[in-house]
């Protein structure tokens, strides 16, 4: 790969000093120090299982499978349309927890049982709500009135 | 020598047990041995005894599920029984034929060295119950007497009824005579059952003793921390909000204005889920107004919980209102305090739990239906328990209650679950509501459950007409029930367009909605 074979020739010419520099983007020939932005890409499109499993990989790929668009694709993806539209949808969710959550605490729990991973409107309305609850129950409320 | 006289003394038990039956003092001869049993109790001993040496007699006694279901007998009576009695058996061979030896360690004796050099402390009769609780199947971790707990279980039910049915002839010195030998009973049942027994118990000691409990004898905020937990605890209180959330989601599907009135507002857990559902509506999220309705002893706490659902409404992009109402009683609401607005605003009234109080006062909930009709609202829906608990015959009400609260202390018992904080408060909460049904009357009983069939009469002759709640409606409480655990357990079943969710095929909760009848079709009647 042209990539790589870059990397060995930084490899070769830098000094201790520059390698030092430049840690991150370094040198190792691998998949797991692939751009962060490449990276995303390639995470659009696993499943939730591989997208869970890739954050523990690294930092970068912790950062990066974190990111609430690519927990929105897991969950939008196989979802039988609620009608929102999904500037909705995305308002609403992020504001009470955000897609990753919505998934591991109540999505996934849901679909394992039917291996296929298809998820319908009841069972993203259920989530949505139960989302909503928890969301509510840990309100640390400030405000009072006089 | 001790074990000669060990033996001796065990078959004494057997005649002694009944010539000291009457006798209330220590038996003598046991006590001399270090074993403190109450003669009154020898027979019951005794037969225990003669019962777990036919059992053990058998060759396959490890895989004897009699073992397995096993009583814990009343701690403080036998406790110090049991550990003078391990203390003993420290002493003796294995080959001893008899069984209270077997009775504390299942496991051969020949495996287990530490036996004989064992002292009686406390942690060294630890170490010998640990071996024999993880060779028999039973998952309870507490010593067992092997004794069949199901006839036990019959056997405190019958004692529980002949109790009531003495209350109910107002034969009290029999009743104080009955009473009495339930508790212990209660106590070394371990399990739902002995929970459920416990609490009735006492309220049939309550109600011999005319202890009235004044309602609410408790702090409201006790109350109020007692419901969040059943609330987390089970499904029953989720189950009545989605249910009732989704039948008024269908009656307002096209409103640009929504205003609900909750006849109990509590903590407002019910709202969060149906303003989001409003969010994501398609074409946008109508307005909502939440009229919350109050006692006196929530006072400044429904103003505090009106801000923390507008707080969620900002968040989720919902125009909210909200206005708390306290009231003393539900019948002291009139029409106008509702500032209803029929011209912008789809009104729907909603009541969880809230009706069956108003059967304490005659003509309450007449006039309380008579005011929600007046406020004209699209729909009205009512979340009530599913149980006869307000016939007139004591033995009766006292029946139902029984199965009732068995079955859901029953649903309560998946601890692998449940934590156990929420469980046990769960379990004070209902008990609550059990000693009201047993222990209360008049105004003062409030807990008065009727049927949803006999829900339907009141209804329907207030002039409302039943509404059928959707497939959705279905489809989200068994989805619900499954995320709850308690295994197959939990089942939703439609009952003429209402749902009730029920816990091993008896129905517990019933929910349904309705709407005002049309005035041309009540001029045809």
């Amino acid at each position: 790969m042209k990539r790589s074979a870059s990397n060995s020739v930084t490899n070769g010419d830098a000094s201790n000093k520059k390698m030092k520099k430049t840690t991150e983007e370094d040198s190792e020939i691998g998949f797991a120090n692939l751009d962060e932005n490449l990276l995303y890409e390639v995470l659009k499109h696993v499943d939730a299982r591989t997208l869970a499993t890739s954050s523990c990989v690294s930092k970068i790929w912790h950062r990066t499978a974190q990111d609430e668009r690519l927990w929105e694709l897991i969950c939008t993806r196989h979802w039988a349309n609620i009608g929102c539209s999904p500037h909705q949808l995305r308002f609403v969710v992020l504001a009470l927890g955000g897609f990753k959550q919505l998934h591991s605490l109540y999505l996934w729990p849901l679909s394992s049982p039917n291996q296929h991973g298809r998820l319908g409107k009841d069972e993203l309305k259920l989530s949505l709500s139960l989302l909503s609850i928890r969301y509510y129950e840990k309100m640390n409320f400030t405000k009072r009135l006089p | 020598m001790k074990r000669s006289h060990q033996e001796t003394s065990v078959e004494e038990v057997h005649s002694m047990g009944k010539k000291l039956e009457d006798d209330n003092n220590m038996d003598e001869f046991l006590s001399a041995l270090g074993y403190k049993v109450r003669s009154s109790d020898m027979a019951d001993v005794a037969q225990k005894l003669e019962q777990l040496e036919v059992v053990l007699s058998n060759d396959d006694v490890l895989g004897s599920n009699a073992l397995n279901d096993t009583v814990h007998y009343n701690p403080s009576d036998l406790s110090s029984w049991a550990e003078t009695m391990l203390s003993e058996l420290n002493y003796y061979p294995p080959s001893l034929d008899l069984d209270p030896t077997r009775i504390c360690n299942l496991t051969p004796f020949s495996d287990d060295n530490e036996c004989s050099s064992t002292t009686s402390d406390n942690s060294s009769k630890r170490i010998r119950l640990g071996p024999w609780c993880d060779s028999s199947e039973s998952t309870r971790p507490v010593v067992m007497l092997g004794v069949d707990s199901q006839e036990t279980g019959v056997r405190l039910v019958q004692a529980l009824v002949a109790c009531a049915e003495a209350v109910h002839q107002e034969n009290l010195i029999l009743a104080d005579a009955l009473v009495k030998r339930v508790g212990p009973l209660a106590a070394s049942q371990a399990g739902a059952m002995g929970k459920v027994a416990t609490y009735f118990a006492e309220a049939l000691a309550r109600r011999i003793y005319r202890i009235r409990p004044s309602s609410p004898a408790v702090d409201p905020s006790f109350e109020e921390i007692l419901q969040m937990h059943f609330y987390e605890s089970c499904p029953y209180l989720k189950f009545a909000h989605f249910t009732a959330n989704q039948a008024i989601l269908e009656a307002v599907a096209t409103a640009r204005g929504v205003h609900v009135i909750d006849l109990g507002i509590n903590q407002g857990m019910q709202w969060p889920a149906l303003m989001q559902a409003l969010a994501l509506r398609p074409g946008g999220s109508p307005s909502f107004r939440l009229t919350g309705v109050g006692g006196p002893s929530e006072g400044d706490g429904i103003q505090q919980l009106g801000w923390k659902l507008a707080q969620l409404a900002q968040a989720i992009g919902v125009e909210f209102e909200f206005k708390g109402l306290t009231v003393e009683r539900l019948t002291d609401l009139e029409p106008e305090m509702f500032e209803t607005r029929p011209e912008s605003e789809t009104l729907v009234v909603n009541s969880v739990f809230e009706l069956h109080p108003l059967l304490a006062r005659p003509g309450s909930i007449e006039k309380l239906l008579a005011t929600v009709k007046a406020v004209k609202p699209s729909v009205v829906t009512v979340v009530e328990q599913e149980a006869n608990h307000n016939g007139v015959v004591f033995l009766e009400r006292f029946n139902e209650a029984l199965h009732y609260y068995s079955s859901l202390f029953d649903s309560l018992e998946d601890g692998v679950i449940i934590p156990s904080q929420d469980r046990v408060m769960s379990e004070v909460y209902l008990g609550r509501q059990i000693l009201n049904v047993v222990a209360a009357e008049g105004t003062d009983r409030i807990e008065r459950h009727e049927t949803l069939d006999q829900w339907r009469k009141r209804l329907g002759s207030a002039g409302f007409d039943p509404v059928s709640l959707g497939s959705d409606a279905f489809k989200q409480a068994s989805l619900l029930l499954a995320l709850s655990g308690g295994g197959d357990g939990y089942r939703v079943e439609e009952n003429d367009g209402s749902l009730m969710l029920a816990w091993q095929t008896k129905p517990l909760i019933a929910a349904s909605a309705w709407k005002v009848s049309d005035v041309t079709a009540e001029w045809r009647r």
